[in-house]
């Protein structure tokens, strides 16, 4: 059973870049794999190691502009071949920037159908950037798949599958069948860091990037978009307390935390 | 407008109400506001009129709202793995655009604007606000006042759905309120084993606090309960010191402590980005520095 895995190149956290102004500055903050979607693709690599079938990644460019990001995207794709992925596909085009995850979901449907069409479909539970929590549900719709969010085990027999759901309160056990769109949680596995010979091997994978000419679509179905995007603005004292001796830095340390009143001895 | 609010509580459909009424503040439309409660008892006024459900899989929840009630120009949800999961079917059905977790409204230049968390706390979105919409809203955000309407009551049966509920499992309750304590030490993964964090409640007892922990320590290794989960899907920090050992400092993390007086990291890797994000860093290894510092600590004490 062929098997298709969604993931998106996100704006790294901790590399954020802004102007005086306060705006993220998009264009010079790097992207990476978005977290989540690493389980993703490690969680259907023990799948077909079980069912047998093909790996598709799919992923969109939402972030630009596109000349600069699509080096860090193809990035991200590689890892995601590392990972255990066959085949990767990506949408990369000017047109979708900014991208919402309305039009994400319309336009990667499109890709999906128009390349390996895969029955089960597994991505994060929320990405790193936007944690929108919304495409496997909105994809699931535009393919008329059934959807399970939030999964912590996936269990496949014939043509259903169990999931586990990781909610607040209680794991729920359910049932649907495919084909289907499941959304995994960061706790499904561990992924490991692909290995040297891994990321070799990813290089001679197949990986194909179109525009939306190439899926015969003329318009993005784009819904809604933010009108601006602010850093938060982070002022700590940054202090590192250095000395020779852990006995004084300990001791340092705490005189600097009885005088902000934090600690009493 | 009609608004849709609906919710697993009482204080689910008062968080949604809340937003609700903000947003009848600013736009000066009246709203007309119906209520939909799955798996328990309404016990709330402010709406006119309440449907109620019995528990049941996210695909029926979001299927008998449709089938109940037409013409929504706003569908307002709690910020939970299920509020989300129903927001989404709506949206997706209807397709309508969807903004999850508002947590803030306000009006610039005769607009309103909705504003959301994005890079795990690090940065705000904002949205000019459209109908129709769909919202979800976390908790506590926003409190709706002046609560007159009785609501009529309405029960509604489950429909069919694709998807079956064969058992549920209940996690523990956790008995600690790390958002109340004044001071929470925070492990991370930079701690090897369950044992060890032994010391960082050493510690936590030494200086008044709490244990709290990354969400891997809690939600992946269990090694502590997830009323111990500090980040944006966890608790927040608000006291005067978040003391964090072993923690490298993603934005998921560390935003939930912004609110803290002051941050401690200890971390073996200079580079780590909870640097960025402290206010006294030591870069050394947890198992030589911690134990010397609960020892400084005790010889202070005498
Ligand atoms: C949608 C989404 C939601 C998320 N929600 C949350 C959330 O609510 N809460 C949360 O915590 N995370 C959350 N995360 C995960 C988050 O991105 C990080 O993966 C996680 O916080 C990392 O935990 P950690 O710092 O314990 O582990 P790591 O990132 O592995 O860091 C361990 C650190 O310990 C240091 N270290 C190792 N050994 C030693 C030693 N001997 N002495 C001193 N230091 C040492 C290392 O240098 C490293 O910096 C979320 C992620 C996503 C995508
Ligand atoms: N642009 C994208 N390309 C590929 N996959 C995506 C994209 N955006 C979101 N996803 C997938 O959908 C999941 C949830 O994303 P979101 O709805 O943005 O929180 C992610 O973890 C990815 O698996």
């Amino acid at each position: 059973m062929d098997i298709g895995v969604l993931v998106k190149a996100s704006l790294d956290g901790n590399m954020i870049r802004a102007d005086p102004d306060g705006r993220i500055n998009i264009e010079n903050t790097p992207l990476l794999i978005s977290e989540y979607d690493r389980n993703a693709v490690v969680e259907a690599a023990r799948i077909k190691s079980e069912v047998g079938g093909k790996i598709y990644v799919y992923t969109l460019l939402t972030w630009g502009p596109t000349k600069k990001k699509k080096k860090e995207l193809e990035n991200v794709v590689r890892e995601a071949l590392a990972l255990g992925g066959d085949e990767a596909y990506a949408v990369v085009d000017d047109r979708v920037i900014p991208c919402d995850v309305t039009s994400t979901a319309y336009i990667l449907s499109n890709l999906i159908k128009k390349f390996g069409n895969p029955e089960l479909i597994l991505a994060g539970e929320a990405s790193m950037d936007m944690l929108s929590s919304q495409m496997p549900i909105r994809l699931a719709r535009h393919l008329g798949y059934n959807v399970v969010t939030f999964a912590r085990k996936i269990e496949l027999s014939d043509n259903k599958i169990r999931v586990t759901r990781d909610l607040e309160d209680k794991l729920e056990v359910v049932e649907t069948s495919l084909p289907a769109v499941i959304s995994v949680t960061g706790e499904i596995n561990r992924p490991k860091l692909p290995t040297l010979l891994q990321i070799r091997k990813a290089f001679a994978k197949p990986f194909k990037v179109v525009g939306l000419d190439e899926l015969e679509l003329e318009d993005t179905g784009r819904k809604i978009s933010y009108s601006d995007l602010r850093l938060i603005t982070i002022t700590r004292k940054n202090v590192i307390i250095e000395a020779d001796k852990l006995e004084d830095i300990a001791d340092i340390l705490i005189d600097k935390l009885i005088e902000e009143g934090v600690v009493r001895v | 407008m009609k608004t849709v609010i609906y919710g697993f509580s009482t204080e689910d459909l008062l968080d949604g109400l809340g937003l609700a009424q903000r947003i009848r503040e600013l736009s000066g439309e009246e709203l007309e506001t119906f209520g939909f409660i799955v798996g328990a008892e309404p016990d709330v006024d402010g709406f006119d009129v309440i449907y109620k459900m019995g528990y049941a899989p996210t695909d029926a929840i979001s299927k008998a709202i449709l089938e109940n009630i037409s013409d929504t120009d706003i569908f307002i949800g709690p910020a939970t793995k299920n509020g989300t999961d129903i927001a989404t079917r709506l949206s997706a059905e209807l397709d309508y655009p969807m903004i999850t977790e508002v947590v803030d409204v306000d009006k610039v230049d005769d607009e309103i604007i909705l504003k959301r968390q994005i890079i795990g706390g690090r940065g705000l979105a904002y949205y000019k606000f459209v109908t129709p919409i769909t919202l979800t809203v976390p908790r506590k955000k926003f409190q709706p006042s002046k609560l007159d309407k009785k609501p009529e009551v309405k029960e509604v049966s489950i429909p069919e759905a694709k998807i079956r509920i064969i058992e549920e499992l209940p996690k523990e309750k956790g008995e600690v309120d790390i958002e109340a304590a004044e001071v929470v030490v925070g492990v991370g993964r930079g701690f090897k084993s369950k044992e060890d964090i032994q010391m960082a409640f050493e510690l936590a007892k030494l200086i008044g606090g709490e244990v709290g922990c990354s969400r891997p320590i809690a939600a992946d290794f269990h090694w502590l309960g997830e009323d111990r989960w500090i980040g944006i899907s966890g608790k927040k920090i608000k006291g005067k010191l978040y003391f964090a050992i072993g923690v490298s400092g993603a934005p998921q993390h560390i935003m939930a402590a912004g609110d803290a007086k002051i941050i401690v990291a200890v971390n073996k890797d200079k580079n780590a980005p909870i640097f960025k994000y402290a206010d006294y860093g030591v870069v050394a290894d947890l198992y030589q520095f911690i134990p010397v510092l609960i020892d400084r600590l005790k010889k202070r004490r005498g």
